[in-house]
């Protein structure tokens, strides 16, 4: 197994072509079932949020009826009106969305120059931290998540947006050099030395040529590792309390209570879902290349 | 590049890499080998939390179930997985709209995308599933509370959440099969069937391989899904490993943080011995590149 296999997609990204684009030669051999199959494949894939968003727009005692009551009835957005009034989603949604950012911001400011030096410099050394990130990567949340619950207790950093943002850096951050040093692998080393013969010092390299270049790729870095830090449910659950939790730990709390809370929690899943689907849409062509190069989830 | 600049660069993320992946680490494997409460030192035992762990029946339930729904989600991602990427390998214009939709319960906080799909089978919320199978076969699934059923919706769910990903994976390799390799099947007289199966599945195998091994290691440490979709994991035999750990170790003020401690030095045994392939191939890469 070959990491070159894989090579395919961040090329489609740095040179700007389509990053999936139809192979010559293919014939286009019954398409219409083709097509046909995979509509039904996207409904059924929808269909969780297709009900989820039925759910939530009823009244609240026909909601959740079984038998399921499919009409006659006024759709309503009471449960996002009650979910922003009754409950403290509001500073929820800012504490995830903060812990995100934040530790986009940080994991890039450490990630790039790390990444880059891993592409250049030539030795064991670089394959070696490689399979440390690699195999960090791979460890059950857990071993490093309730340590890190303990030493932020000493610390008095529990509960804290910045222990979780700093704490997600740490956890992504195998991940963010792996796949920013594939981008790196492919800018030739030629560009480099072009520039530091003109007079630039390896860091001012780095900032007027290599960054620049590396536009898209710094792109798609940021919005996985952004995406990360906006899914994490157990590191948030675990170095959580109450003032810096995030969406997905309320999320999971409702889920025990009551009707109205239930519902509340499904307007709560709907807000978050919006904005994931703007970005699967637009930032389409970074997710495949990230997904298909650096192809490891955190 | 020197050796003195490559340090200086790669020195903020060994720091934060270091103080906050390997340190923590080496604290579990500490705690592992000692009976010990959070904020307070432990006292050594040696391998008395291993022995507990690996002679604990829930333990073993959990280990079982785990691995038994990492083996069969697996087999069904590589095989819907290859199939969806040909289809979508086919299709032109209307690619970016079809992977849009594929990619959104794959970028979705695992949780959040569970709760959706809990409420389809749910009868408090409707019993959408149940209507439709009581439709044509007459019967109700218990899909909360009967072990099967709830596996099998375990294992759906979590094809749902990998699918896009192992799909956008052998995507990327079916379009580096060379299209010649494809012709020259067919002018050999290989129908359909044997191009894929001889043809194009041993070409991509790297890709595959990378598929499984991504899969299985995601798999084993499921935990997100399970609150939502196994509210009753414990009593009915459907626990992770991961919330086995989550529930000796941390829920509601429990403190066996050596047991917790072992499992994962445990499960991070079998996830080394699964990624020494892969190793090698970087290292191998490594070397051809100097």
């Amino acid at each position: 197994m070959t990491l070159p296999d894989l090579d395919l997609s961040t090329r489609a990204v740095t040179t700007g072509r389509p990053a999936v684009r139809g192979r010559a030669g293919t014939r286009p051999r019954r398409p219409v079932i083709t097509g046909i199959l995979l509509a039904i494949l996207c409904v059924v894939v929808l269909s969780p949020f297709i009900w989820m968003t039925l759910s939530v727009t009823k009244p609240t005692d026909v909601a959740f009826a079984n038998p399921p009551v499919l009409g006659g009835y006024e759709p309503t957005l009471k449960a996002f009106v009650d979910l922003w009034e009754t409950t403290y989603f509001a500073d929820y949604l800012v504490n995830t969305i903060v812990v995100a950012v934040v530790s986009t911001v940080i994991a890039l400011a450490i990630g790039i120059p790390a990444a880059y030096a891993l592409s250049r410099y030539p030795s064991y050394v670089s394959a070696l931290l490689l399979v440390l990130a690699l195999i960090f990567r791979a460890l059950p949340r857990f071993a490093v998540v309730l340590p890190m619950y303990d030493i932020s207790r000493a610390l008095g950093i529990y509960d804290t947006t910045f222990a979780l943002a700093i704490a997600l850096v740490a956890i992504n951050q195998p991940f963010t050099i792996w796949l920013l040093r594939n981008f790196f692998a492919d800018i030739p080393r030629e560009l480099d030395e072009a520039a530091m013969i003109d007079g630039c010092t390896r860091i001012g390299m780095l900032r007027r040529v290599m960054i620049p270049l590396m536009g898209p790729g710094i792109l798609t870095a940021g919005i996985f590792v952004f995406l990360f830090a906006f899914q994490e449910y157990l590191t948030a659950l675990v170095l959580t309390d109450t003032s810096s939790k995030t969406v997905p730990v309320f999320i999971a709390t409702q889920l025990g209570q009551t009707l109205p809370m239930l519902q509340q929690a499904g307007a709560a899943s709907m807000l978050l879902t919006i904005p994931v689907f703007v970005i699967a849409f637009i930032a389409q062509k970074y997710l495949v290349a990230g997904l298909s190069d650096g192809a490891v989830k955190g | 590049m020197k050796a003195r600049e490559f340090w200086l660069l790669f020195f903020p993320s060994l720091v934060v890499m270091g103080g906050l992946l390997v340190l923590p680490l080496l604290r579990t494997i500490q705690w592992s080998l000692e009976e010990v409460h959070y904020g307070t030192p432990g006292t050594f035992v040696g391998l008395q939390n291993f022995v507990a762990a690996l002679t604990d029946a829930r333990f073993g339930r959990a280990a079982l179930f785990t691995v038994v729904v990492t083996v069969i989600t697996t087999i069904i991602l590589l095989v819907l997985g290859y199939i969806v990427a040909t289809g979508i390998n086919r299709l032109t214009t209307s690619r970016p709209l079809v992977l849009g939709i594929m990619l959104v319960s794959y970028v979705l906080p695992n949780l959040v995308g569970a709760v959706a799909f809990s409420w389809l089978f749910d009868d408090n919320f409707g019993g959408v599933m149940n209507r439709l199978i009581g439709f044509f076969s007459g019967t109700q699934v218990l899909w909360f509370t009967d072990q099967v059923p709830n596996a099998v919706l375990v294992i759906a769910n979590t094809v749902w959440h990998m699918l896009p990903f192992a799909m956008l994976i052998i995507l990327a390799g079916l379009q580096g099969v060379p299209a010649e390799l494809r012709e020259a099947a067919t002018i050999d007289g290989a129908n359909a069937w044997q191009t894929h199966l001889s043809v194009i599945i041993p070409t991509i195998r790297g890709v595959l391989g990378f598929v499984t091994l991504i899969t299985i290691m995601d798999v084993l440490r499921m935990f997100d899904n399970l609150i939502p979709l196994s509210p009753q994991a414990a009593s009915i035999g459907n626990e992770s490993i991961m919330m086995y750990v989550y529930s000796v170790a941390f829920a509601d003020g429990a403190q066996k943080l050596g047991l917790g401690s072992a499992i994962n030095v445990l499960t991070i045994i079998l996830i080394l011995v699964m990624l020494v392939p892969f190793i090698r191939g970087i290292f191998k890469e490594a070397k051809a590149e100097r």
